[in-house]
């Protein structure tokens, strides 16, 4: 019977100096799968192998059960990188049949991830994917397996909101602007000061759309650095703060001890500017701008502890996302596991009708030669013989597919008793899988 | 019959602005995001349904009496529902945005709870009022109403989001409301389409009046000059908004007092004053 088992490790379990020891080039990645291929134990294999994790997914039909098939890719593994199977037992997890599945879903739906919700992994699957398949180690069952992971990121990114919100300072600085402006295209920055945190903070603006940066400091020369980093226009900077008119969007981050942007010269810049939008960050400890500014209309200010807030309550919320994404994920793994098992008993189904039909059949040409019936005669015969062939056929094949779904019994013992007893001959190469 | 179809509509409109306004109200919150999806769709598609219904009983009440069911005032209401439907499902077309259901589909239903309650089918229209220019005049008209509704929607839901942004720590938690770029820029948009609308209904009535009609101009109708205040009242606005840049908040502020405006005109004209306007 076909088992799925995956060995890794990844950050959670496994310092760096693991990790590196374990990690796979593009081109060992192929030669590994290509070995592994040609080994005769797995019929299928991915290797995924990013700076944070390093998977080995693997489908092996001819072992007896799953821990046979992970001892095998353990010991694989630890031959191909010279690691003590030891130590690869104390940094690694080894996964079986559902948890596989189970655990392929969580990674491509970055709950996995060091940052849950992170957009990445998705691709880096993907690619990790197409990698395997160049190497000619991907079939039928993990071709399958991995669309139907990439199926379930998608949902989980789109039908959970673990991947929206903003996690950092600059990003919720982004998101405000859009939940003002609706679009950063055309708007201009003002950069007030100097900084780490308002240069990543305007560079993500920029990258949103943002057309003009205007950079203002005390120190021309500062602002001219800056401003070429942008491709900017700099300023000196002048008390009356004349160059806010034109600007949407402020970062101020100097090192002034009083209030710069005070409330009554920013109500003339915003008559100045015929009211449109502005939105104020002040990342500045002490304040650089006066909080009586947000009672101006159209002014929209935010402050450090602000911005915190906002990305504080996004964490939360995506950690309630999350515990539902993970039911999402536990659901899909249930039901593509069931599935792929119902397509493994499919052929010993389909045998076992056809072997039983084929007696029904020759009965009836042997009934019908020695006994001349009428139309309708034949025609009653005919359909009587049907209806038993089908009720003998009923409870088997309940019972079987219930074995299947609720897995409380192995279903790999009835397909093999089956075939055995009514000595069926079925190809198992998967081809309908 | 036609009894029953309408019930049927005024039920459907109630599930419609309740969904609306749940998904509304859930909008904000984590916990909510496992149902939203599914209200949303119901809201939306009991919306299509119930639209439906209402141009089929307008249609069947259309047949019945033989001309267009403008007869009594619960007619205009009920045509006014449909209108405000009609505007709504042209802006999702346009742009997607579910949002506003919430605020117009109750509307539509409580028009639709007054037609259903006051309900009188014994008026018959006279003779010379049977015609098109009855259905241009009104329909022009109730359309224009029905986008400054649209317009009075957009502009609460800029102050509820403004409000938001304001609040700062749950201020992107919401995916819900448009950002106030958008709603302003529909609202006015909206405002400018009822602008249109109105000013065509008017002067569609004032030719019907006069060369059809050949009824002399009456300027002291209560109707005529609250209808003339009314669109003052957004003249202005759309004015001061290309002069001295009146967005946002007072555009917001602005399409609230034209919506109470346009209740004056529709609803308290027709109660309190006489009018040659007033159904009978």
């Amino acid at each position: 019977m076909n088992q799925i088992v995956s060995v890794g490790t990844s950050h959670h379990v496994a310092p760096i100096e693991f990790r590196e020891k374990l990690a796979f080039s593009d081109e060992q990645l192929i030669e590994f799968l290509q070995r592994l291929h040609e080994s005769d134990q797995v019929q299928e294999a991915v290797v995924l192998s990013t700076c944070n994790r390093v998977e080995v997914y693997a489908l092996a039909h001819s072992v007896q059960n799953a821990d046979a098939a992970a001892k095998m890719l353990v010991e694989f593994l630890a031959r191909y990188h010279r690691i003590g199977v030891d130590s690869l037992k104390k940094w690694c997890y080894l996964h079986r049949n559902l948890e596989t599945i189970q655990h392929l879903f969580r990674v491509t739906s970055s709950l996995d991830s060091m940052v849950v919700g992170e957009s990445q992994i998705l691709g880096q699957v993907k690619s990790a994917y197409d990698l395997s398949r160049s190497a000619g180690s991907v079939g039928v069952v993990l071709n399958r397996l991995f669309a139907k992971a990439f199926s379930v990121g998608k949902r989980i990114r789109s039908e959970t909101t673990i991947t929206t919100g903003a996690v950092s300072i600059s990003y919720a600085a982004v998101e405000l602007a859009k939940k003002i402006f609706n679009t950063l295209e055309g708007k201009t920055v003002a950069i007030i000061g100097a900084g780490e945190m308002s240069e990543l903070t305007a560079k993500h603006l920029v990258a949103n759309g943002a057309a003009n940066v205007i950079v203002a400091n005390r120190t021309y020369e500062r602002a001219v650095t800056i401003a070429e980093k942008f491709n900017g226009t700099p300023h000196p900077y002048d008390s009356d703060l004349g160059f806010l008119v034109d600007a949407d969007i402020v970062i101020s981050s100097t090192n002034a001890p009083d209030y710069l942007i005070k409330r009554k010269p920013l109500v003339d810049i915003m008559r100045k500017r015929r009211h449109r939008y502005m939105f104020l960050i002040d990342i500045a400890v002490p304040r650089d701008i006066d909080p009586d500014v947000s009672k101006i209309d159209h002014a929209f200010l935010y402050n450090i502890d602000d911005l915190e807030a906002v990305v504080a309550s996004n964490l939360k919320d995506r950690q309630h996302e999350a515990v539902r994404a993970e039911q999402i994920v536990s659901e899909e793994a249930k039901g593509f596991y069931s599935q792929l098992q119902t397509f493994q008993v499919n052929p010993t189904i389909k045998a076992l009708h056809q072997q039983f039909q084929q007696i029904a059949d020759t009965e009836l040409q042997a009934c019908f030669y020695k006994a001349t019936l009428s139309d309708q005669q034949e025609a009653a015969v005919t359909s009587m013989t049907q209806a038993i062939v089908k009720k003998l056929l009923h409870h088997p094949m309940q019972n079987l597919r219930c074995a299947v779904n609720d897995g409380s019994i192995d279903h790999a013992q009835y397909v093999e008793a089956l075939q055995e007893l009514f000595a069926l001959d079925v190809n198992d190469d998967n081809s309908e899988v | 019959m036609i009894n029953f179809l309408f019930l049927l509509t005024l039920l459907i409109y109630l599930a419609a602005s309740i969904f609306h306004t749940l998904s509304l109200a859930i909008g904000g919150r984590a916990e909510g995001s496992v149902i939203r999806p599914t209200i949303e769709r119901i809201a939306f598609w009991s919306t299509i349904v119930g639209f439906v219904f209402l141009t089929l009983f307008i249609a069947l009440w259309w047949l019945l009496q033989g001309h267009f069911p403008m007869t009594h005032w619960t007619d205009s209401i009920a045509f006014f529902a449909w209108a405000i439907t009609l505007i709504y499902l042209l802006i999702v077309r346009l742009t997607h945005l579910r949002t506003l259901g919430s605020f117009v589909m109750p509307a539509a239903f409580i028009a639709i709870l007054i037609s259903y309650s006051f309900a009188s089918h014994t008026a018959a229209l006279p003779k010379p009022l049977q015609n098109y220019w009855l259905l241009a005049h009104t329909a022009l008209i109730f359309l224009a109403y029905a986008a400054f509704i649209a317009a009075f929607g957009f502009g609460l839901m800029y102050l509820m989001a403004e409000r938001k942004i304001r609040k700062k720590a749950d201020a992107l938690l919401d995916n819900l409301l448009p950002s106030l770029g958008i709603s302003d820029e529909l609202g006015y948009r909206c405002t400018i389409l009822g602008v249109i609308l109105l000013t065509m209904g008017v002067i569609v009535g004032s030719l019907w009046t006069q060369y059809i009609r050949d009824v002399p101009w009456r300027w002291v109708d209560a109707k005529v000059i609250s209808t003339f205040v009314t669109l003052f009242i957004y003249v202005l606005q759309v004015g001061f908004r290309q002069f001295w840049g009146w967005h946002g908040r007072r555009a917001a502020y602005a399409a609230i007092v034209g919506f109470v405006a346009v209740l004056c005109t529709y609803v308290g004209v027709d109660l309190f004053l006489d009018s040659m306007h007033t159904y009978r």
